[in-house]
């Protein structure tokens, strides 16, 4: 990530106490580092793994956007374990005061939330190949097995923050810079992998209906407001968006670049390389807005700051979002930027994608301004949670 | 006559859900490629997506290399294939070839197989019908060790999310109050409620998927028989199996099956078995014609009483073959004579037969000879089997003649039911699918193309496997002069 602004310092609601302990300087610990690496890896992996199939087709389980993913899950899996069974057995483990109990082990919290993570990511695998094997199911992200995957990485992410802000919270620095970067990074983390949990209700054929805002609204805003409360970072969501929007159009970007053919058929859509996903949605926008409007909301309560910043994220993301998707469907739309000629081998001639046409909606003017405020509503409740679960970071310690 | 329109109005409608063929999805073919002479065997997947084995061997020396590729039969997925795969040649055989391919759709599909060898290179494609047959259980040590997984990880998240709120606030070092423990039972407790709804949540959802890929398994067109005076009338219906009830549906699916699009397979829209039950001692080989509103109609011809299942072959215009199956009690038939491609035969029951007779007498004097080797017959083995057609002195007849373009025809039927498989010289494949993949060498066909003279043997073979071991009766057709000849022959098939 590039240069970061200055922090803000006096966000209200952030607890302001550091607590002093043991651990002396404010040097981000090697298991923290292990884990950003996991989660990137994790990251890339699930992104490269979804390209693949929709390039070469299902594969091997040892292709190496599988073992990226898996990676992460052995990686977690490996460092918390040792670092929980350090810090249970060794003496004078520095971290045996602050840690949590559980099973008779001791260690910090986020050790236990990220090797949790790392188990269940394990599991999947089994779980996921016997689910193809009875159900043939390939195509679809969210199923059964890899929900469970998704929660396995995003447990590791969770962990990782949890044992990020437990550190910040114990260590005397004044300031925690490299760690406030680490967790825009790993927020972003967070946002991308939760964006592959949306991908299929947040198509470009898909924003011009209500499905893609009420998904808009229900989960990247607590990612956002999370981040905001715990770096006390003036445009935070703006630089977690902004991770996420360059990750995608890196990968627009970068993946055509390889050759690869489909290997499976039947073969609707001649492909050459590997294909990318669809152009970021443009969450950067709104999310500018919402550190705009919470750089000047401090005094507010909590669930005042959430009703506006629901209304300012969907208003926002509806004025820019519906035109760019208009946009998207148009033949300017159709290169190496933008990538909207990127076709999905198996993508039949007749679905909205290839046609480029909006999946069409049954929705009367009425009834879609009335779903909208329904979206400001979820957005509402996902700012508030994300705000509760950034407070409460800030008061790890353990 | 009375009496047949009265039983005629209260037959028994009965659709079986199996599928094409009838519990014989394997899928065999014995032709050229080019030069090359191909046994080819193609095992589709249970499940779609789903991996499909393919055998290839060759009867022909000098083959090198075989490569398959996975394509539709015609239209969108027919125009790029994509990287082809090559097959193994077994170590002990090098005329052995095996591989597997994934099957990603359900629809119309082929398999084709280019082969290079001492003579160059050739083609052949494989008509293979994509069908969804069922889903598999998860066995026992899968299911245990899946089992103890979830109860950890379902255990380990209730006791973070205690300890988390027990512990994870407080100072390094110090101790939980009693305030503490009971903030961390209090959430053990909550968070243990909300991991079982999560859990029956996830079941649920579980069986909804479960219930919507249900939906996807394979079921033939349903097909209900009545009687009218001396007509058979045969009426399909929709079981609701890959059609387009949503716009999304409509987008994304691109075979949707219809009623109206059937194809004419070696000269008939449809070719229906009737087999008398449970003897399978009397059979007909006949041919209904379509009406204007798709119901089949057949002028019956005199027929034996009984209780007859009726099979029914049609092919849709993208080469996709069904067998329709329903059932119905006929009396005594006083009807028209056989006449043109319409065959029959009757014998004894399969329960008073030995499975070792390899001749059968037909009622003319001629007979049929099954030219069986020594070999035991096993399910799932793919092989020939050979028959010859003599006269009674056990000369070959001159007269040879070709039955709907082709040597013969054959229905391997299983004594239980369960399978029904109407085959021809070229294999288990429909000639039209064939047709439609742009196969020059079906074998069977090219004989019947007008102007060339050609003498016609009086033997024919059929590839086939069968595809569960026990007892089968197999009806072969030939034909010399206007005589369409039917022998019945038992077999008995062990298991693998």
């Amino acid at each position: 990530m590039a240069s970061i602004p200055a922090q803000h310092s006096d966000l209200a609601s952030v607890p302001q106490a550091r607590v002093e302990v043991s651990e002396k300087t404010a040097t981000v610990p090697w298991y923290i580092w292990c884990a950003v690496f996991a989660t990137t890896s994790a990251t890339v992996g699930a992104y490269w793994d979804i390209s693949w199939h929709e390039t070469i087709g299902r594969d091997t389980f040892w292709t190496p956007a599988h073992l990226a993913i898996q990676l992460c899950g052995v990686l977690a899996g490996i460092a918390f374990g040792y670092l929980i069974l350090h810090t249970t057995f060794a003496k004078n483990s520095p971290l045996a005061a602050a840690s949590v109990h559980i099973f008779g082990f001791r260690a910090p919290l986020g050790a236990f939330i990220a090797s949790w993570g790392g188990i269940a990511m394990l599991t999947s695998a089994p779980f996921d190949n016997w689910w193809h094997d009875a159900y043939g199911l390939d195509v679809k992200i969210v199923s059964p097995p890899h929900i469970l995957l998704i929660i396995g990485v995003y447990s590791v992410v969770i962990g990782t923050l949890v044992l990020l802000a437990g550190h910040m919270n114990r260590t005397q620095s004044e300031s925690h810079t490299t760690e406030n970067r680490l967790i825009l990074y790993i927020n972003g983390i967070m946002l991308t992998q939760v964006m592959i949990l949306l991908m299929e209700s947040t198509q470009r054929v898909l924003l011009h209906s209500v499905r893609a805002y009420l998904v808009s609204a229900a989960l990247p805003p607590i990612v956002l407001a999370l981040s905001s409360r715990l770096t006390r970072y003036r445009f935070a969501a703006t630089w977690v968006a902004a991770f996420y929007t360059l990750f995608r159009i890196g990968l627009i970007l970068v993946l055509p670049l390889f050759p690869a053919e489909p290997k499976l058929g039947p073969v609707y859509q001649q492909v050459t390389h590997f294909i990318p996903e669809e152009f970021p949605l443009l969450y950067i926008v709104p999310a500018f807005a919402l550190d705009l409007l919470w750089q000047r909301t401090k005094g507010w309560g909590a669930w005042k700051v959430s009703a506006v910043s629901g209304v300012v994220w969907v208003s926002v993301l509806l004025a820019v979002e519906w035109p760019f998707a208009s946009f998207l469907m148009t033949p300017a739309a159709r290169n190496w930027f933008f990538g909207t000629g990127y076709l999905y081998y198996a993508l039949p001639p007749n679905s909205f994608a290839v046609r480029n046409v909006f999946y069409p909606s049954s929705d009367t003017p009425w009834q879609f301004g009335i779903a909208m405020l329904g979206c400001m509503l979820v957005g509402m409740l996902a700012v508030r949670w994300g705000i509760t679960r950034g407070e409460w970071l800030g008061k790890i310690k353990r | 006559m009375k009496r047949l329109r009265r039983r005629g109005a209260a037959l028994l409608f009965a659709a079986t859900l199996l599928q094409a063929h009838v519990g014989s999805p394997d899928i065999y073919l014995e032709s050229k490629a080019g030069p090359y002479q191909l046994f080819v065997t193609v095992r589709p997947p249970l499940t779609i997506p789903g991996v499909a084995e393919i055998e290839v061997r060759s009867e022909s020396p000098g083959v090198h290399e075989i490569q398959a590729v996975p394509l539709a039969i015609m239209g969108a997925g027919s125009k790029f294939p994509p990287v082809a795969d090559a097959l193994k040649a077994a170590p002990h055989d090098s005329q052995f070839f095996t591989g597997s391919l994934w099957m990603m759709t359900s629809g119309s599909w082929q398999v084709r197989l280019t082969v290079n060898g001492a003579q160059g290179q050739a083609s052949l494609s494989v008509p293979v019908p994509s069908i969804a047959r069922a889903s598999k259980r998860m066995d026992l040590g899968l299911g245990a060790m899946l089992s103890v997984l979830g109860i950890f990880l379902m255990a380990g998240i209730v006791a973070i999310i205690g300890a988390g709120s027990r512990e994870s606030k407080l100072d390094p070092g110090q101790e939980p109050t009693l305030a503490n423990r009971r903030s961390g039972r209090k959430a053990t407790i909550i968070g243990a409620i909300i991991v079982v709804a999560i859990v029956v949540g996830g079941n649920y959802w579980w069986n909804s998927e479960a219930s919507d890929y249900s939906l996807r398994i394979y079921k033939p067109l349903r097909m209900s028989a009545s009687v009218s005076g001396t007509n058979l009338a045969l009426k399909m219906s929709e079981p609701g199996w890959m059609q387009a009830e949503t716009l999304e549906q409509a987008a994304y699916r691109v075979f949707i099956r219809k009623m109206d699009d059937f194809v004419p397979d070696h000269g008939h829209l449809m070719h229906l078995y009737a087999i008398r039950q449970p003897g399978l001692d009397v059979i007909y080989h006949l041919h209904p014609e379509q009406r204007e509103d798709g119901t089949f109609i057949l002028a019956l011809p005199s027929m034996k009483a009984g209780h007859y299942k009726l099979y029914a072959d049609i092919v849709h215009s993208n080469g996709f073959p069904e067998t329709m199956v329903s059932e119905i009690d006929l009396p005594e038939t006083s009807g028209r004579p056989l006449a043109g491609d319409d065959a029959f035969a009757a014998t004894t029951p399969w329960q008073q037969a030995g499975s070792a007779n390899t001749v059968f007498t037909l009622p003319d004097g001629y007979k049929m000879e099954w030219l069986r080797s020594d070999k035991p017959l096993l399910a799932k083995r793919g092989i020939s089997f050979n028959f010859r057609l003599t006269k009674p002195d056990g000369s070959a007849p001159s007269d040879m003649a070709l039955y709907m373009g082709m040597l013969g025809h054959a229905a391997f039927v299983k004594t239980d039911g369960t399978v029904f498989a109407h085959i021809h010289p070229n294999g288990t494949v429909s000639m039209a699918a064939l047709m439609l993949t742009g196969n020059s060498g079906s074998d069977g066909m090219k004989m019947d193309m007008p102007g060339m003279k050609m003498a016609i043997p009086n033997t024919v073979s059929f590839p086939y496997g069968f595809p569960t071991s026990g007892r089968y009766r197999i009806y072969v057709q030939m034909k010399h002069g206007s005589s369409v000849e039917t022998g019945v022959f038992d077999a008995v098939a062990a298991g693998t």
